[in-house]
């Protein structure tokens, strides 16, 4: 009985093991090949097993093949400038829509709600319109004022706010505490899953984005990573260096990477709390 | 006279001096078509411009692939920024102009004294189509490519061919891809032949065997028609589908260039069409000896032009203009465009670039690149028409399932017509179809 249980749980790790390895492949893939001599011309180039004489002129090449220092900055503040602003108004604008009584609100609501219909190229021409009345053309904060506001955020907050019960509010509000001030101390340390959940998503979309940043920005001293990493992978007639792929592809992936190892645990715990599927 | 009020003074005269020394700023959008290090050239190139003289200072800006040049510019222009110039795709002249958004480069020359013919004189003649628009130059040529046949000298030898005598016809290309395709069992460990399949490359391709077989793939003259429901095309897509299907030396499915190219460095196929711009990756990355040669023919020895031209977008000062038209006459000068050519592989659009020394020595040591040279003479223009990009993807969507065997050539390039005609409709009636009353 008891060596049956175990056969089940052996098999079952194993297959987890399994599916685990299938998912990592490409990862796995992505760090042998950028350390992988000759990428291009190497007959054991989609080996998994690492060739013996190891290199690093892959990274040397890609490093060399644009300034990802800055890169790594400006896409730092696109991305940290985004969340910040999106903090402030997404849990405003979420608490309005799960606490406040105004007319028309379910209404502004589902309105709100469209906007995540809308497929971000259709927007290039009029975004891009505004950034230009706006003097924001070919600035890093042209980059991100679209996203200040996300319909996707507003819902993930008023539905976390929703899911709090009102007995601490109302007995702030007993206290005399003013609305911002219940926001503020009793309301969002309570919905910290969700802003975390939110700020998970908002980080990798926005680090990860080409086509808007690519629209936007002119000067070179202001591209972001994936406007570097394009250079090797958005070759049309010529072929791959699969290695210099594979190290500028790491460059970029890395930090969030590493960032997500590091607070796994409060990462899944967030997503769990606040039912979001990445 | 006190020390400030004479500071004041000088600044004063300075800030007077200063308009008059001022340079015309503008910027100049390119794609990256082949790899990273093409953009690290093109900036180093730029910087040189900028240093040798001081008029004219230009922006270099990396804007990723050919398609998205096309909508960054033409967003841009739409936003009331647009760019001075770009390095386009070379078809897509026809679909810029019919939008308004690129100028017509005839005024330049007037000004600069010279005829379109005298000016085009320089450059290969199969290029001149795509140059112009409604019989004006719009565009400037700056690298250009067909596609070759590369095959693997050793896969030759081995196999009993003779790697002097590369296939020259459709028949001898399949009696040649059988030798080179080896099997075990069910599996095929190296397949005869191969080429990339992905989006651009596949409807540049499919243009390569149409011609090859006698056809033209597009109106040349009038933007509103393409031939898919033709015999020349049945013809080219059922020899596509043959190789896959029938005589099975060619993988199933769709392979990016970049798959391709691999395959062929790894020995996993033994020949392949590509471009003529992928010449110096291939020579610098292919370890085993290989050869270059002509597009095998049906009917006729036939190839399109490739690559990419320099336009002017509407909406320029008429200082960002004049300074426009300066770089692009730098950025095309014979020099230039050879010293860019061997570093890419691609030709150099204008003759006088191989007469240098450097371009003979270049030639004398590489002598692929000759292959690519003696194809010009059967080069025809590259399809270019209202809706480019969604006309070509109307039958690279229709030809990649008939890849996949899930269409069959004859219905796959029927439903291509249909959808090409609707995307074009609009024009035909602005147009051809539009009457007296």
């Amino acid at each position: 009985m008891r060596l049956e249980r175990r056969l089940w749980q052996a098999l079952g790790m194993a297959l987890l093991a399994a599916v685990a390895f299938l998912w990592a492949t490409p990862f796995l893939w992505t760090l042998v090949a950028s350390f992988r001599p000759e990428g291009a011309g190497s007959a054991r180039m989609a080996s998994l097993v690492p060739d013996t004489p190891q290199t690093l002129e892959n990274f040397r090449n890609a490093l060399e093949s644009g300034a990802f220092g800055l890169y790594y900055v400006n896409t730092f503040i696109v991305v940290a400038g985004v969340l910040a602003v999106q903090c402030v108004t997404v849990s405003l604008a979420g608490y309005a829509f799960a606490r406040l009584r105004f007319p028309g609100r379910n209404v502004l609501f589902y309105v709100f709600l469209l906007q995540l219909m809308l497929v971000p190229p259709a927007l290039i021409v009029p975004n891009l319109r505004t950034i230009v009345d706006l003097g924001l053309y070919d600035t890093l904060p042209g980059v991100m004022a679209p996203y200040f506001a996300s319909a996707f955020g507003t819902f993930l907050m008023r539905q976390t706010f929703l899911a709090l019960p009102r007995d601490f509010e109302e007995a702030a509000a007993i206290d005399g505490a003013p609305w911002w001030a219940i926001v503020w101390y009793v309301l969002l340390p309570m919905a910290q899953p969700g802003l975390v959940a939110f700020a998970i998503v908002s980080v990798t979309a926005h680090w990860n984005e080409f086509l808007w940043p690519l629209m936007v920005i002119n000067d070179p001293a202001k591209h972001t990573l994936t406007i570097g990493l394009a250079a090797f992978t958005r070759g049309a007639e010529g072929g791959k260096e699969w290695g210099v792929l594979a190290a500028g592809t790491l460059l970029v992936m890395a930090p969030l990477a590493v960032v997500f190892v590091a607070f796994q645990r409060r990462f899944v715990d967030s997503f769990v709390f606040s039912g979001v599927k990445g | 006279m006190s020390a400030i009020s004479r500071l004041a003074i000088g600044a004063l005269a300075l800030s007077f001096a200063l308009p008059a020394a001022a340079q015309t700023k503008i910027d100049f959008f390119f794609p990256v078509p082949v790899e990273g290090k093409l953009a690290r050239e093109m900036t180093r190139l730029v910087k040189s411009y900028n240093e040798s003289q001081k008029e004219v200072e230009v922006t270099a800006v990396y804007t990723g692939g050919y398609d998205d040049t096309k909508l960054k510019a033409q967003a841009a222009a739409k936003a009331g920024k647009p760019p001075a110039v770009v390095l386009m795709s070379a078809n897509f002249n026809v679909d810029l102009k019919l939008s308004g958004d690129i100028q017509s480069l005839e005024p330049m020359l007037k000004a600069d004294g010279t005829t379109r013919d005298a000016f085009l004189a320089d450059f290969w003649p199969a290029l001149h189509a795509n140059a112009m628009v409604d019989g004006e130059l719009y565009s400037v040529p700056f690298h250009n490519s067909t596609p070759l046949l590369y095959y693997n000298v050793d896969h030759f030898k081995e196999a009993g061919l003779d790697p002097a005598k590369p296939p020259r016809t459709w028949a001898e290309l399949v009696d040649a891809a059988k030798k080179l395709t080896k099997r075990d069992g069910d599996k095929v460990e190296r397949y005869g032949f191969t080429m990339p399949a992905g989006y651009d490359y596949l409807g540049w391709l499919m243009e390569a065997l149409t011609l090859s077989n006698g056809g033209r793939y597009f109106n040349e003259e009038y933007g509103g028609e393409v031939y898919y429901d033709t015999a020349s095309m049945l013809g080219a897509a059922r020899f596509l589908e043959d190789l896959i299907f029938k005589h099975k030396v060619m993988a199933q499915g769709v392979v990016e260039a970049g798959g391709v190219s691999t395959s062929f460095f790894a020995g996993k196929a033994s020949m392949m069409l590509l471009s003529t711009g992928s010449l110096s990756f291939i020579r610098e990355n292919m370890k085993a000896p290989y050869e270059v040669a002509f597009v095998p023919k049906n009917v006729r020895n036939a190839v399109p032009i490739g690559g990419a031209s320099l336009v002017m977008f509407n909406g320029q000062s008429e200082d960002s203009k004049k300074a426009g038209w300066k770089f692009i006459k730098w950025l095309s000068s014979a020099d230039t465009l050879g010293g860019w050519s061997r570093f890419t592989g691609y030709f150099s659009p204008r003759k006088s670039a191989y007469d240098t020394a450097e371009m003979k020595a270049f030639i004398a040591k590489n002598p692929d690149t000759k292959v690519a040279l003696e194809q010009l003479p059967y080069a025809k223009p590259w399809f270019a028409t209202y809706q480019t990009v969604a006309v070509r993807k109307a039958l690279e969507d229709e030809i990649q399932a008939m890849m996949n065997g899930k269409k069959k050539p004859d219905v796959a390039l029927k439903d291509a017509q249909k959808k090409a005609d609707e995307l074009m409709r609009p024009y035909v009636e602005q147009t051809a179809l539009k009457l007296p009353r």
